[in-house]
């Protein structure tokens, strides 16, 4: 028989059918931390073409869980197991992180859905654990020996030979008290690692009885065998539940860093006297450990829940105290605490049960750089950093979650520095109950260059492709990133489509930018980005109407500096002003410097008078101007589906610095919101709700207003079913849109009204470049579509002529 | 062609007797008047008679007209003085090209009125054309735009073809008070003249028969069907249009290109800047600020 402290109930950490290691096993061989996995990225950035990660390490997710699933036979009773079911836990995290997050990596496709679904997966899991066939893996292969008994005799287990190997036909467990067996559902089978079929040696039931007994659930626990006429034996376990007198109130502590009680033994020799006093002393010890431990995170509203069985079970059975510990560690679970245990019920007998938690308080965060080969090194990138990115429950003296965990990475993958990031909570040998989170990364090389070259053969004289018209194209570009360990980069590059010729069209841009404006330790987030760039875009202000045939084109060819700062209040909303400097040349389709719009007259001919395209009417302005946007972004995804608002303003301030002074206030106010219409459960796997879009937009400009800064009307992202520009090019503008989104099983249909109008304004843009190239000003349009992955398809009819179209365009209206 | 030279209007010798001395009447008033210089406008859709009814006026064949094509590719202007008085008339190409306005006629006129006065504009229609649309109301409209609401305080609305046997039911004078009407109501909407101001801004309108088959009476002078003799009526009211009190249409660089939107609201733009940083941006950073508030934290946090 056990002893049993007399003020505590010692209570196996390893046994809650809630926990991963929960089964016993003869080999004493505990999981350690180095073989879990841990929560891992590894990314491959895009841009980065050596990268030497090209295959996500999650991609054999399925293959950890059954390494696992037969690993957790092992008895463990050390806490770093159950660190490491916080780990698997975390590791099929990383799934989900992916699967929502930036996409990094495309090549880990088909690893994630191997994964089964991150915390989705922890149900098939404990399947797995409790189907018989994870067991009979460990013991299928070896043989056992008949008992060599007559049938159906009761042996006990002294009496067993020691030599023989002995094949378990069935379990029962026999209750004293009730004198009757227990179901196979009760708890105490779940403490036991014997399972029917299994081959058992004597030593190996000795062992099991022992831990019985020691386990403190048991006043008395007694092992007999019973033979069975085929040579194998049944095993009975008889057994007295121990009781404690009832209690009336529940008390939950954090006892994590604090010295586990030891039972101490209690000399037989006492008299009654010193017993007395032993006790008292002991549970003047008790008190003060009461005193000394902290508050644990139980809510008051479970605590009440268990107070409840409590009291309509009156005694205080070790059944009852294995139902309370399962309560107390499922709801540290559900919640993300995945190192919290409950290790220990105290004050027994008493009227009030102590149940002493160690949840699990980070002792240490400790970041640490790899090399290539995975090798402990010094990191280029500085730790403030890293540290910035961490979620504060991740400091040292919380209780480490997993969700905190699997936010620290996702924070860190965004910064975009690493190629391997692994967060890794392991025990602290030091510090018992005490967890030290482990932050490995490895870094991703700080300068890239990458040139990319394309030739195209253009038609020569004649329309033949000549030798000499063999042009080699492509793209030069650099990039140093993480200047300083402080993330600042510089990036640039230059496209043509001829290198030997490339003033013909040559694009540029050179950008550097530099986070943590305000130093790295100030909460505030503010970067700074200068670049120097240069851009050609086709002008739909210089675009035909309805039944106009062909207007000639004008090119935009901006080149110029910018310089902002973008404070980020969310990750989503933001805050960015700058300067902007920039010369804007306007050019025909033959790349001459074109001040005025063309157009076809009706005889046929072309006429060069149209509308000015710039302020300067040289067809060269140059302009300084401020410029700021802020945009709130409150979106966030429901299964999928996008829900929320986003308000956009952005104004751009001239400076009266340039071509002709030009001074002017252009904005324009972005409103869009998405509307839930049905509330739905979330959770992976589950419908979409239906959504309603709600979107307005107004635009304006007062002041000098160049033709190339007009608003324009029409295109996939203003009025949907007309040409870019085709409705209109004017000083103000609204548009106004309304789109019902219905989920069709992955994806999903809608239909759209939308609505643009010029406000009369049209003449107040120099030239009057829609009345000019017969434009209405104002336009509608309805229609239906279906969202196939990224492609939108869709039916648009314009309303101006009526007549309708099948579009499709890449990504989203809004 | 500004520079044009100033010929003596000779045309003047062939018409009637009974005409000339009623033309040279009325010369004679506006000299009394002190007006020396007469320039007079004209404009209408393509192949409407404009450059008939110019050449009826000064008596000579003096702009090439044909009976199936544009003769008239760009602005023209007729001088002819007498007595010491000038009378300039522009002749214009027609307004309307492929069912459009023709914006490029419009610039073109513009530029070649520039500096100059316009005394008299004349709005050249046909009056046996039964019906007016949309296109009539663009064309009143684009001129207006060009010129501005001033120029119909000068405005003429000259119908011609007006020896025209009316559509069965109605009286001659009766079509022509219709038609007139329909028109008339038509500039008004594009001149975007008010309804108080009909009766101050009243258009008159003249009838015009350039056709040498015109009918005419005993002193040989061309009449309409209802007997009026139309030249002397025609002029008789240009000078009751010049002498009507109201000023001459300057047509500077200004009047052409309209106000510059680009300079309305200009002093504006720090209030609205202030406004826009107060009300819309303080705003927005509240509500963000809102959000980050309400945004559902997860439990560990």
């Amino acid at each position: 028989m056990a002893s049993i402290a007399a003020h505590g109930l010692a209570i196996p950490v390893n046994r809650s059918h809630r926990r991963l290691n929960s089964a016993n096993t003869t080999s004493g061989t505990s999981v350690t931390a180095a073989s879990l996995h841990p929560l891992t990225i590894k990314s491959k950035l895009p841009t980065f073409s050596s990268s030497q990660n090209p295959k996500p390490s999650f991609s054999n997710t399925r293959d950890n869980s059954n390494i696992f699933a037969s690993k957790q036979l092992q008895n463990v009773v050390k806490t770093s197991a159950a660190i490491g079911a916080g780990l698997y836990a975390l590791s099929s995290g990383v799934s989900n992180v992916l699967l929502s997050g930036n996409g990094g990596g495309g090549s880990g496709g088909g690893g994630y859905g191997g994964g089964g679904g991150g915390g989705g997966g922890g149900d098939s899991f404990w399947s797995k654990i409790f189907s018989p066939a994870a067991i009979a893996g460990e013991e299928e292969s070896q043989e056992w020996d008949s008992h060599g008994l007559p049938a159906n005799i009761v042996v006990q287990l002294n009496k067993l030979s020691g030599f023989k190997k002995y094949k378990v036909s069935d379990i029962l467990f026999f209750d004293r008290r009730r004198g009757s067996t227990v179901g196979t559902e009760d708890s105490f089978f779940e403490m036991l690692s014997l399972r029917p079929g299994g081959v058992y040696t004597k030593a190996q039931l000795q062992k099991e009885l022992e831990t019985l007994a020691t386990s403190g659930m048991f006043e008395k626990v007694d092992l007999d065998a019973k033979t069975n006429p085929d040579g194998t034996v049944g095993v009975t376990i008889s057994f007295l539940e121990s009781t404690w007198q009832s209690a009336d109130k529940f008390r939950c502590i954090n006892v994590g860093l604090m010295p586990q009680s030891k039972p101490i033994e209690m000399d037989a020799d006492m008299t009654e006297k010193e017993k007395l006093e032993y006790f008292n002393s002991q549970e003047q010890d008790y008190r003060r450990r009461i005193e000394r431990s902290r508050p644990c995170l139980l809510p008051v509203s479970v605590q009440r829940e268990i107070l409840q069985l409590l009291r309509e079970k009156g005694t205080v059975s070790a059944r009852l105290l294995q139902k309370i510990r399962d309560k107390v560690q499922q709801w540290y679970h559900d919640n993300g605490y995945a190192c919290a245990q409950v290790v220990n019920f105290g004050n027994l007998n008493t009227k009030e049960v102590v149940c002493e938690v160690v949840e699990g308080d980070i002792t240490q965060m400790v970041i640490q750089f790899q090399d290539k080969l995975g090798n402990v090194c010094e990191g280029n990138t500085q730790y403030p950093v890293v540290r910035r990115e961490l979620p504060r429950q991740l400091r040292q003296g919380k209780v480490f979650n997993i969700e905190a965990g699997k936010q620290a990475l996702r924070n860190i993958n965004s910064l975009a520095l690493f190629s391997n990031i692994e967060v890794n909570p392991r025990p602290d040998e030091k510090n018992e109950g005490g967890i030290i989170v482990e932050i490995k990364l490895k870094e991703l090389e700080q300068k890239s260059a990458e040139v990319s070259t394309e030739w195209s053969i253009v038609p020569g004289r004649g329309g033949r492709p000549t030798l000499a018209s063999i042009q080699p194209g492509g793209t030069v570009s650099f990039e140093h990133r993480n200047l300083y360990g402080l993330n600042r980069s510089i990036l640039g590059s230059v496209t043509t489509s001829n290198f030997l010729n490339p003033q013909d069209d040559l694009a540029f841009k050179l950008e550097y930018v530099h986070p943590y404006l305000d130093g790295v330790y100030n909460p505030r987030n503010r970067t700074l980005r200068t670049s120097c760039f240069n851009s050609r875009k086709l002008s739909p202000v210089f675009t035909g109407g309805p039944g106009v045939d062909e207007v000639p084109p004008i090119w935009v060819d901006r080149a110029g500096l910018k310089a902002n700062i973008t404070e980020n209040f969310t990750r989503q909303s933001k805050f960015t002003y700058g300067l902007v400097m920039e010369e804007i040349t306007t050019r025909d389709e033959s790349s001459h410097i074109s001040a005025r719009g063309q157009r076809v007259l009706p005889s046929g001919g072309i006429s060069a008078d149209g509308p000015p395209t710039t302020l300067s009417e040289t067809g060269i302005d140059r302009m300084a101007f401020l410029q700021a946007n802020i945009t709130r972004d409150n979106t966030k995804f429901i299964n999928g589906t996008i829900v929320g608002e986003r308000n956009v303003f952005q104004v751009d301030q001239g400076l009266g610095v340039g071509t002709k002074f030009p001074f002017f206030n252009r904005h324009q106010l972005t409103m869009t919101q998405f509307i839930q219409l049905k509330q739905v459960e979330e959770g992976a796997g589950k419908a979409p709700p239906p959504v309603l879009v709600l979107h307005g937009h107004y635009g304006g400009c007062v002041g000098d207003l160049p033709s190339y800064d007009a608003f324009t009307l029409g295109g996939p992202y203003s009025v949907r079913g007309y040409n870019m520009g085709e409705i209109g090019a004017a000083r103000n503008i609204v548009e106004l849109a309304a789109e019902l989104r219905i989920p069709v099983r992955n994806t999903h249909v809608y239909a759209f009204a939308e609505h643009g109008n010029d406000l009369g304004t049209s003449k107040d843009v120099k030239g009057n470049p829609t009345e000019v190239y017969r434009r209405m000003g104002h336009g509608s349009s309805y229609g239906v579509g279906v969202k196939l992955g990224l492609v939108r398809a869709e039916y648009a009819v314009d309303h101006n002529s009526g007549t309708g179209a099948v579009f499709f365009r890449f990504g989203e209206r809004f | 062609m500004a520079s044009q030279i100033i010929r003596e209007w000779a045309g003047i010798q062939q018409f009637p007797a009974a005409t000339q001395s009623k033309l040279l009447e009325l010369l004679g008033k506006l000299k009394q008047e002190n007006v020396s210089t007469l320039t007079i406008l004209v404009m209408g859709k393509g192949g409407v008679g404009k450059s008939s009814t110019v050449n009826s006026i000064i008596g000579e064949r003096a702009v090439a007209v044909s009976a199936f094509q544009s003769e008239t590719p760009r602005p023209v202007m007729v001088s002819r003085s007498r007595a010491g008085f000038t009378l300039n008339i522009i002749d214009t190409p027609g307004l309307v090209e492929g069912g459009y306005v023709n914006d490029q006629a419009l610039d073109l006129i513009k530029k070649f009125l520039l500096n100059k006065t316009i005394d008299v504009f004349l709005y050249v229609d046909r009056l046996d054309a039964y019906r007016v649309d949309n296109l009539d109301k663009q064309i009143v409209k684009a001129i207006t735009d060009s010129f501005g609401k001033e120029i119909w305080r000068r405005g003429i609305v000259v119908l011609t073809h007006a020896q025209l046997s009316p559509p069965d039911g109605l009286t001659y004078d009766e079509f022509t008070s219709r038609r007139s009407e329909a028109l008339l109501k038509i500039v008004r909407m594009g001149a975007r003249i008010r309804k108080q101001d009909i009766q101050a801004a009243s258009i008159p309108v003249v009838l015009v028969e350039n056709s040498g088959r015109c009918n005419k009476n005993e002193s040989d002078e061309k009449i309409l069907p209802s007997g009026t003799a139309w030249i002397p009526n025609l002029v008789q009211t240009i000078t009751d249009a010049v002498l009507s009190g109201s000023n001459g249409i300057l047509v500077d660089q200004k009047l052409i290109e309209g106000p510059n939107p680009n300079n309305r609201g200009k002093v504006l733009i720090p209030f609205i800047l202030a406004f826009q940083y107060f009300f819309i941006v303080k705003r927005i950073q509240k509500s963000i600020k809102n959000d980050i508030a309400r945004e559902s934290r997860p439990a560990w946090a």
